[in-house]
């Protein structure tokens, strides 16, 4: 319709900038109601708790005249750039409504991707706790591979030097150098260079972990993989959520800006 | 009657409680049986079983301003009065159902437009609090009077059940303090025993019978005169048998000929029905609650099995007196017909709601017990946490939701209230104040005081104690006084004057479905759809490839 209006409306010589006739204002009163209430989806959701309106008819309500707000502000300018107001206008314009429908897609995708990547998902603002409640689990786990077991001594040969042979004694060491250089960082804090960053380096180091230990140390070294396992899930849900709303940074403070220099154009343009 | 030397149930083990495990108080002024049978209660009571029982009972002197019980605290013991009078109150702090708070600035007034209506803050239930006492607290002032003769803490002795009110002494009081095993000897005494169901019948048993909702409907529907009820309830209350049930004993059966109703004086009763799906608890009842009387309005059948859970006391009211009701004018009678058919209709609806989906065998994990489950679609969650924050603004900035929890699939149930078909929070309540309404949610009255029973019942972590906060403070806080300390002589001496200090006063805190509206605050805000409270049964019987894990 407002296409329709705007070919309509254009039909002949135009002696002055569309925006400055009657249609053009029209269009472009049009525009920043649409821009005023998108603006206030934020204001929404301060309120969480009020009634009214569901959220959800909020949102779909934001996407759509939002959408429509580009191709209004279009028409309204006439295709055309005008001054360094209201190019700065435009250009906000389009970066506005292309980060709103970027926004739209994450927000489509990656909750998806976020459920089926990240089966150990937590509270977000949980997973420094969760990290720390990992490092003390491979730290009980570690103190309770490194207890002396008593040898059974029937199944000593008759004869030999009995020795007491103790499980904290014997190939321990490399396990508990692999916790303190690579795997209790890597908990607390997971770092993309490190060996355990990716599923096929750390598995490759695990392999050659139980290599150097007795296999009754083999079941700890399972649960430390878990752990590792855990640490990157973490961080990947650390990445996704920075993504799902990173872009808020973006098309949040280019809106008010938007909506800020809009509210000075138009004052600027009734008055003068 | 158990042994009096049957050791405690560890079902409910006594934290805080000063009395030693077993046949021994360690504090107060130990009597010698010679002293103990000069007190006139004891005065039937066998010197051997006393001699047996020697340091189970022990004289305590409280001056005025003493407090001689808190509520919350766990204990073993019963006391009875000798001398003086204490008061007997509930200090935590209520800020009442009704209670719109005051807007003074424009912006509070104007969101006031927008806040979200409640539809009624009144459910079923009775304007009183039932205590662990022979007196009932009424809502606007929680406080009542205790006389010499009369004996509280029963619940607490008999079942280890925290103590439900603080009792505070208000003169100069003298009691005897005595574990289970001596209550049960006193308890046998028929004089004693008479004594104390007749303080129980003058001071507790008509605000039990006036709560019932049968008889306020019948007040307001038969128009019957107030001397007219007033003599009817004196008939009742004259009649009325006091009958103890050990734990596990069934009272009454469901499908059995109806005999009479009754009014739970002390301890909790199951009320559970079979059904196609199995057995279902429709709920637990505690003191002042009554039950059976749909059997009379009906056919005369039992419509449900009736169980004590642990030691209990009933009130029993016959038949007999019941059809004096039913006699007493036609419009009495008109009344209770039209009651009796309401009643019906509502237990048949809401028995409809749980039997019209089978059971699905593919829900594990108790979400079996759930009759309404918050599922949030991991697939639409953009884990904004609108969802927590709605709650949270709905419910004075404290959220009744966790969104973390068991993973179905692509979806997360929340930690959030399941209002389970067996609602085993509700065992223990020592102030009936966690009850299920009319519909299936259950409700945390205004009335709890913090002892945590609730939140340690349920078995999934969704009931939350909080600490109150207030507008004008941090902190709601409640004195904590120092434990009582006994002097070389034996007397106690209470140091709390000098030793209190601030704690948050706690409540207990649960999902409630936002009942009081018309949707969830958490389903109302999410801004994705992704939010639902729904029946599990009939959600999953129609997914069956659902499957589920955990972390």
């Amino acid at each position: 319709m407002a296409i329709v209006f705007y070919l309509v409306t254009t039909r002949g010589p135009q002696l002055k900038p569309y925006g400055g006739t009657w249609p053009g204002i029209f269009l472009g009163i049009a525009a920043m109601a649409l821009m005023i209430f998108a603006a206030l989806l934020g204001l929404r959701k301060r309120f969480l708790g009020l009634r009214i309106g569901r959220l959800h008819k909020w949102m779909r309500g934001h996407l759509w005249l939002g959408l429509l707000t580009v191709p209004m502000v279009l028409l309204h300018a006439g295709f055309l750039a005008g001054g360094a107001l209201t190019s700065v206008l435009l250009v906000l314009t389009l970066v506005v409504g292309v980060s709103g429908i970027a926004g739209a897609v994450l927000q489509h995708v990656l909750p998806r991707m976020l459920t089926h990547e990240v089966p150990m998902e937590t509270v977000f603002e949980q997973i420094p706790h969760i990290r720390e409640q990992l490092k003390e689990e491979g730290e009980a786990l570690l103190a309770a591979a490194s207890k002396p077991q008593p040898a059974k001594a029937a199944a000593a040969p008759a004869g030999a030097a009995t020795a007491t042979m103790t499980a904290g004694d014997v190939g321990i060491q490399p396990l508990q150098n692999f916790w303190e250089t690579q795997l209790a960082p890597f908990l607390l804090d997971p770092d993309g260079k490190s060996k355990l960053a990716t599923p096929t380096n750390s598995e490759a180091a695990f392999r050659r972990l139980r290599t150097l230990l007795a296999a009754q140390h083999h079941p700890t070294v399972d649960v430390l993989e878990d752990l590792a396992e855990e640490s990157r899930q973490l961080k990947r849900q650390e990445s996704i959520h920075y993504w799902l709303h990173g872009w808020l940074f973006v098309h949040v403070p280019l809106s008010y800006a938007l909506l800020v220099l809009a509210l000075i154009h138009a004052w600027q343009a009734l008055r003068y | 009657m158990s042994s009096p030397t049957q050791p405690p149930s560890d079902k409910h083990p006594p934290e805080h409680s000063p009395a030693q495990w077993g046949t021994s108080l360690g504090y107060g002024e130990p009597l010698e049986p010679d002293d103990i049978v000069a007190i006139p209660i004891f005065e039937t009571v066998s010197k051997g079983l006393l001699q047996k029982n020697q340091g189970a009972v022990v004289r305590r002197r409280f001056k005025a301003g003493e407090t001689i019980c808190k509520e919350g605290d766990f204990g073993s013991t019963a006391f009875y009065i000798l001398e003086g009078t204490a008061e007997v109150f509930l200090s935590t702090p209520m800020r009442g159902g009704n209670e719109e708070p005051e807007r003074t600035s424009w912006w509070q007034k104007l969101r006031a437009f927008a806040e979200p209506k409640m539809l009624s803050k009144k459910g079923p239930g009775h304007g009183f609090i039932s205590i662990d006492a022979p007196v009932n607290l009424t809502k606007e002032a929680p406080t009542a009077q205790l006389q010499a003769g009369e004996l509280f803490g029963e619940m607490t002795c008999m079942n280890f059940y925290p103590r439900s009110a603080t009792v505070r002494a208000r003169t100069d009081v003298v009691v005897i303090e005595m574990l289970r095993n001596v209550l049960d000897i006193l308890m046998k005494n028929a004089k004693f025993k008479a004594q104390i169901d007749e303080t129980y019948k003058r001071r507790a048993l008509n605000d039990h019978l006036r709560s019932m909702p049968f008889f306020s409907d019948l007040i307001s529907k038969s128009g019957i005169r107030h001397d007219e009820l007033t003599g009817l309830m004196e008939q009742i209350q004259q009649h009325a048998e006091l009958s103890r049930y050990a734990p596990g004993q069934v009272i009454c059966k469901q499908g059995s000929a109806a005999d009479g109703f009754y009014i739970v004086r002390i301890g909790f009763v199951r009320v559970s029905k079979e059904m196609a799906g199995g057995e279902m608890v429709v709920g637990y009842l505690s003191r002042g609650n009554c039950f059976g009387e749909m059997g009379l309005l009906g056919e005369g059948i039992r419509t449900a099995t009736c169980t004590a859970l642990d030691h209990a006391e009933v009130v029993r009211i016959g038949v007999e007196q019941f059809n004096a009701l039913l006699n007493a004018s036609p419009e009495v009678r008109r009344a209770l017909e039209e009651v009796a058919k309401e009643r019906e209709e509502q237990n048949q609806q809401r028995l409809a709601e749980v039997e019209s989906v089978s059971l699905d065998a593919v829900l594990t994990q108790g979400l079996i017990e759930a009759q309404s489950l918050l599922l949030l679609d991991l697939d639409r969650c953009t884990r904004c946490d609108a969802c927590v924050r709605a709650c949270a603004d709905t419910h004075g900035g404290v959220t009744r939701l966790v969104r973390e929890g068991l993973r179905l699939d692509h979806y997360l149930v929340a930690s959030s209230c399941r209002q389970c078909r067996d609602p085993l929070c509700m065992i223990g309540c020592p102030v009936g104040s966690i009850r299920r309404k009319r519909s299936l949610e259950i409700v945390i009255e205004d009335w709890c005081i913090g002892c945590g029973l609730c939140a340690k019942g349920c078995p999934y972590g969704n009931i939350n104690m909080q600490a109150l906060i207030d507008d004008a403070a941090d902190a709601v806080t409640a004195p904590v006084e120092a434990p009582a300390e006994p002097a070389p002589d034996g007397k106690v001496i209470n140091a709390s004057a000098a030793r209190l200090k601030a704690a948050p006063k706690k409540k207990a805190t649960a999902c409630d479905l936002c009942s009081d509206l018309d949707e969830p605050s958490c389903v109302y805000a999410c801004p994705h759809d992704a939010a639902h409270r729904v029946d599990p049964r009939q959600f999953f019987a129609s997914k069956p490839g659902t499957s589920a894990g955990t972390r």
